[in-house]
């Protein structure tokens, strides 16, 4: 018979935003207290405790990384801000010139149609994530904290230009909405990845 | 004595904690100590942010032990505290000895 295992997505996001070093015995000891009252109370109960256990863990950790590393994550969070600015209108220079270059208006309507409206909106979220990369390499142990900050800092900005938008009457598209989202999500998941990459690499360095 | 030097209130308890335990203290033990003494939920993640605090400051130091298969493989830190460390909670325990001095806080407000 297997031993009952910790919900694994309570596990990756531990994994996320605990540093380095701490992330092998935090998760060890989340594991060995999990199995002890797994036998004792229960999976269920075990379970619902892990995922306690990793909400209360994960403020913590976001919380001493502000305190810990106040200037790398200022320093990361504005640089970053500064590349989403500049990157931002790349992709649609880059198709916009692809599609003039190859004459798709004349040729190819729908094409053109689809690459100058979701294919811009496409490669947002591709550049997104490309800085979020950026920043967490940056960022290194506070990829998490670095990216979160940057999709909130945008949230808050965008929140703000609707709703100046909307008590100045302006009309706003709000199908252009999601796609902010998916720019945001994108800058965060470019941390993920970059912490999941660093935390392979400590695993397999540790394990010889 | 400066306002760095003296603990806050969960880094105190910490300290405690692995005075308590001396050489069996780890994040598990810990927290378990903590939560039956004080009867208070804690998180993992604040123990080890407190800890990595009290290590920067030099009141801790860790080292790790060798790995177990029923963590998975992964190795526990354990923790001590350093001259410095005892210095400062012998310091905190002095001030509120001294502030609570003279003072019936269990009959008055229990």
């Amino acid at each position: 018979m297997t031993s009952p295992a910790p919900p694994r997505l309570a596990v990756w996001l531990v994994a996320l935003f605990a540093a380095g070093r701490e992330a092998e015995s935090l998760l060890g000891d989340m594991l060995e207290e999990f199995s002890l009252l797994a036998s004792k109370s229960g999976v269920a109960f075990a379970r619902s405790w892990y995922w306690r256990q990793t909400r209360k863990t994960i403020t913590h950790l976001a919380g001493n990384a502000f305190r810990v590393a106040p200037g790398l994550i200022a320093a990361t969070v504005i640089g970053g801000l500064l590349l989403h600015r500049l990157v931002s209108g790349l992709p649609e220079r880059a198709i916009f010139a692809v599609l003039h270059r190859y004459q798709v208006f004349d040729h190819h309507f729908s094409t053109y149609v689809f690459f100058a409206s979701d294919g811009i909106a496409l490669g947002h979220v591709i550049a997104s994530m490309l800085v979020g990369c950026v920043v967490a390499w940056a960022a290194k142990d506070r990829e998490m904290v670095a990216t979160m900050t940057i999709g909130f800092v945008l949230c808050a900005m965008t929140g703000a230009a609707v709703w100046a938008w909307v008590a100045t009457g302006e009309t706003f598209f709000l199908g252009a909405l999601p796609w902010y989202f998916a720019d945001w999500f994108a800058i965060v998941m470019g941390g993920a990845m970059v912490r999941s990459h660093r935390s392979a690499g400590t695993i397999l360095s540790s394990n010889g | 004595m400066s306002g760095r030097d003296s603990l806050g209130e969960f880094e105190h308890i910490i300290v405690l904690a692995l005075l308590r335990l001396e050489d069996r203290a780890y994040g598990v033990t810990v927290r378990q100590e903590i939560e039956s003494r004080t009867r208070r939920e804690v998180s993992i993640g604040a123990v080890y942010a407190t800890l990595e605090r009290l290590e920067t400051k030099g009141y801790v130091k860790s080292h790790r032990g060798d790995p177990t298969p029923e963590r998975g493989g992964r190795s526990k830190r354990f923790f001590r505290i350093t001259v410095k460390g005892l210095a400062a909670v012998n310091r905190t325990q002095r001030a509120l000895q001294s502030m609570s001095e003279g003072l019936e806080l269990i009959r008055s407000y229990s």
